[in-house]
């Protein structure tokens, strides 16, 4: 007899250990972040039936033949694709929220319309000192209005570069895990415990540089990868076991730029495209607040110079400065302000050049211009938002999909545990059985 | 054979939730502000509409003021005009006394005396000033409207020939008041222009000289002042219409107001019957989804092994 009943048991006894401690592994990390489940594939062992003695019984029990782990590529390729899509609108979304606060929260619109309604309050009676200091008055709020929208815009800048140049930092520190991740996978075993462990973390860092920049990878069959970032054709960054460095510029005027190892790269998605895309907006509405700022300050300076103040002097300018950050009210009295034509006397009523001032500012139209401001950066945000919402629903969708497909089920890892305990059990019964055999054997000769 | 994952199963269920409380949370907020957009980009173009009713109804307070302090003016000057007549009535009687053949001339003389400190009335009110200290009858002057040469006592009218309009609304003006030459100078007998203190001057003057001159320059002066009175009621009546056309304006623009308030209701604020009902669909929602869950969750294989 060419088999062992005692061993065949003990080796199925063996086979559902392994199962029994595969299926708790399953139970432990239910909830941990990247486990893919993992299945035992138990398989025969055959002895071989010697040549000729075809009679014979040949079987050797059976043992663990692999652990599998139930990845799905396409659909970890889908959920780092998406991630990347989405975190991208999330920086951007949030960083054109924060500006459309900043401009919004600030008031510069109704204190444009105040200072409108100041002037024109001042034409019920130009020579009112009252009327006067309300102009002057509402004239500072304005400034400070500005001043106050361009220093939280600049902040805001300032967040997003911060939080811009930690991604990169994370990138950096990611790249190089997974090139240690790469070495350590060439030297494990396929079908290993080891090599399951060290493709999760592969996976688990592939999912976390997707949240920065859109990536591509390329598989070998050892299950190493190479990592390429930003659009067709990417510019590689991981490769085997050396990773590349990533770097942040920052122009003059607040937009960053990427490079690897000094290759100038574009993101692609991911929160460093979004930082990117929502610095570029906040450069260009920080441009269009100095030109209202400017239009202000230049229109009624200019409609200044053309009359004369209360006490018959030349008129003075009321503002100073061209961009929000630093326009300032330099008129320090309500009767510098000139209501009346050049020529005219001391305490003239004749409220000509107030008429014009006016018309100038009715032309130039600062409220609709910061109207027209806050309209395109609250269209903007409100546009991103259903896009943001769009692929925040593909994004949990395909990260349901994977955990649907290689997250843990707890019902089946419970039956999985009744089944392989069913089956240690048999085969200790199988060694009892063999036990049995050698003992009425053994009673025989008594 | 799908797998149903326990990991897939909290997900699904933490994003539905999570995504109802935030629905729910915004209806609140709706509710408890009243706005229905709390920034603009909750309706960007409703919020762009909003901002300019907010700038149209700030400018339309400050007419409201213009317009209040230029009918504060008007009335200033009607209350004038109404003491004007007064004076040019009495001037009007005893020009008519003077002109009769039994007053005698020491009664001219004192007549003539009465006129005196009427004009010296006529140039008080002429001189007045209105709620903001301005000359009532002076146009854009800074100061009086009308000098008086110290020597000759002659009155000169010192004030501008127009008087500049006050805005009103809607691309309205008005001019809030009357310059010294509307109300006081008109054409003598002759075709001449002439004012009355010029007139009454002459008057006085005349009626002290005494004799059949004063009786007949009594006579004149009634013609006169009659002119001089008409000139007075025609002024009254151009301000009566002034003051009517000011509150036919005020009536538009508080119905104004009132349409911005309309408009701003509409496009900004919250339905509170629908938003309380969509408030309460979505919390049964959550309710349900809530407890449906907490059933599943139980719903183990784990609690059946013993």
């Amino acid at each position: 007899m060419a088999s062992d009943l005692l061993s065949i048991g003990a080796s199925g006894a063996r086979a559902a250990r392994g199962a029994l401690e595969v299926t708790a592994n399953n139970i432990a990390n239910a909830s941990t972040d990247g486990y893919v489940r993992r299945s035992v594939r138990i398989e025969e062992v055959s002895g071989g039936a010697i040549a000729g003695r075809g009679s014979d019984i040949a079987v050797s029990g059976s043992r663990v033949g692999e652990v599998r782990r139930n990845a799905d590529a396409f659909r970890q390729a889908e959920l780092r694709r998406t991630q990347a899509d989405l975190q991208r609108a999330n920086v951007e979304l949030a960083g054109l929220q924060n500006i459309e606060s900043a401009v919004e929260q600030s008031g510069i619109f109704s204190s444009i319309v105040e200072f409108e309604a100041t002037l024109q309050q001042l034409s019920g009676d130009p020579t009112d000192s009252a009327r006067r200091a309300a102009v002057l008055g509402e004239a500072e709020t304005l400034a400070s209005k500005f001043n106050i929208t361009a220093g939280s815009l600049a902040s805001v800048g300032e967040g997003l570069r911060f939080n811009a140049l930690a991604d990169v930092d994370n990138m950096n520190t990611y790249g190089a895990e997974l090139a240690r991740v790469n070495l350590r996978l060439a030297r494990s075993g396929v079908g290993s415990n080891d090599q399951a462990a060290l493709l999760d973390q592969r996976d688990n860092l592939l999912e976390r540089m997707s949240a920065f920049a859109s990536i591509t990878t390329t598989f070998s069959a050892d299950g190493t990868v190479a990592v390429g970032v930003g659009p067709a054709p990417a510019t590689s960054f991981v490769s085997g076991g050396t990773a590349g460095t990533m770097s942040a510029a920052i122009a003059a005027d607040g937009t960053m730029s990427f490079a690897i190892d000094g290759a100038a790269i574009t993101p692609g998605s991911g929160s460093l495209a979004g930082a990117s895309l929502a610095l570029t907006d906040l450069a260009a509405m920080g441009t269009r607040l100095d030109t209202a700022a400017a239009a202000i300050a230049t229109t009624i300076n200019t409609a200044q110079a053309n009359g004369v103040a209360l006490d018959g002097s030349a008129g003075q300018p009321i503002f100073s400065g061209s961009t929000a950050a630093d326009l300032r009210v330099v008129l320090t009295s309500g009767a510098g302000i000139a209501t009346a034509p050049a020529g005219s006397a001391a305490n003239e009523r004749n409220q000509q050049n107030l008429i014009e001032m006016r018309q100038a500012l009715a032309t130039a139209n600062p409220a609709e211009t910061v109207n027209s401001i806050l309209f395109d950066i609250s269209s903007k945000v409100a546009g991103r938002t259903v896009t943001q919402s769009a692929l925040e629903t593909i994004a949990s969708s395909a990260r349901i999909a994977l955990e649907e497909q290689s997250g843990v089920d707890l019902d089946n890892e419970a039956a999985n545990l009744i089944r392989y305990q069913q089956a240690f059990q048999a085969s200790g019964r199988a060694m009892q059985v063999a036990s049995d055999i050698f003992d009425t054997l053994i009673g025989i000769g008594r | 054979m799908i797998n149903l994952s326990t990991g897939a199963f909290y997900e699904r269920s933490t994003t539905q939730i999570s995504s109802l409380r935030a629905r729910a949370e915004t209806l609140q907020k709706q509710i408890g502000t009243g706005e229905r957009l709390t920034k603009s980009s909750d309706d960007p173009v409703a919020a762009a509409r909003l901002r300019m009713l907010d700038r149209e109804e700030r400018i339309s307070k400050v007419d409201t003021r213009n317009s209040q302090s230029a009918e504060n003016n008007l009335q200033f000057t009607d209350e004038a005009f109404a003491q004007i007549a007064v004076i040019i009535s009495r001037a009007r009687e005893l020009s008519l006394q003077a002109s009769s053949a039994t007053t005698s001339d020491s009664q001219r003389a004192s007549i003539a005396t009465e006129l005196d400190g009427l004009r010296e009335n006529l140039l008080g009110l002429a001189n007045g000033r209105n709620a903001s200290g301005h000359s009532l009858f002076g146009g854009q002057a800074i100061g009086n409207a009308y000098e008086v040469d110290a020597t000759t006592g002659v009155a000169t009218y010192v004030g501008t020939a127009t008087l500049d309009m006050v805005e009103i609304g809607e691309g309205q003006t008005i001019v809030p008041g009357n310059t010294g030459p509307q109300v006081f100078s008109f054409e003598d007998a002759n075709g001449n222009q002439t004012d009355i203190f010029a007139e009454l001057s002459a008057l006085a003057t005349a009626l002290r000289a005494g004799g059949q001159a004063a009786a007949d320059a009594g006579r004149d002066g009634l013609t006169m002042l009659d002119t001089s009175f008409d000139k007075v009621t025609t002024a009254q009546t151009v301000l009566g219409s002034r003051l009517a056309w000011l509150e036919l304006m005020t009536d538009r623009r508080t119905d104004n107001l009132e349409r911005i308030e309309d408009e701003r209701s509409v496009m900004g604020e919250a339905d509170i019957a629908v938003t309380m009902s969509r408030l309460q669909e979505m919390l049964t929602v959550l309710e349900a989804s809530q407890s449906s869950f907490v059933r599943l969750a139980n719903l183990n294989l784990f609690s059946m092994l013993r």
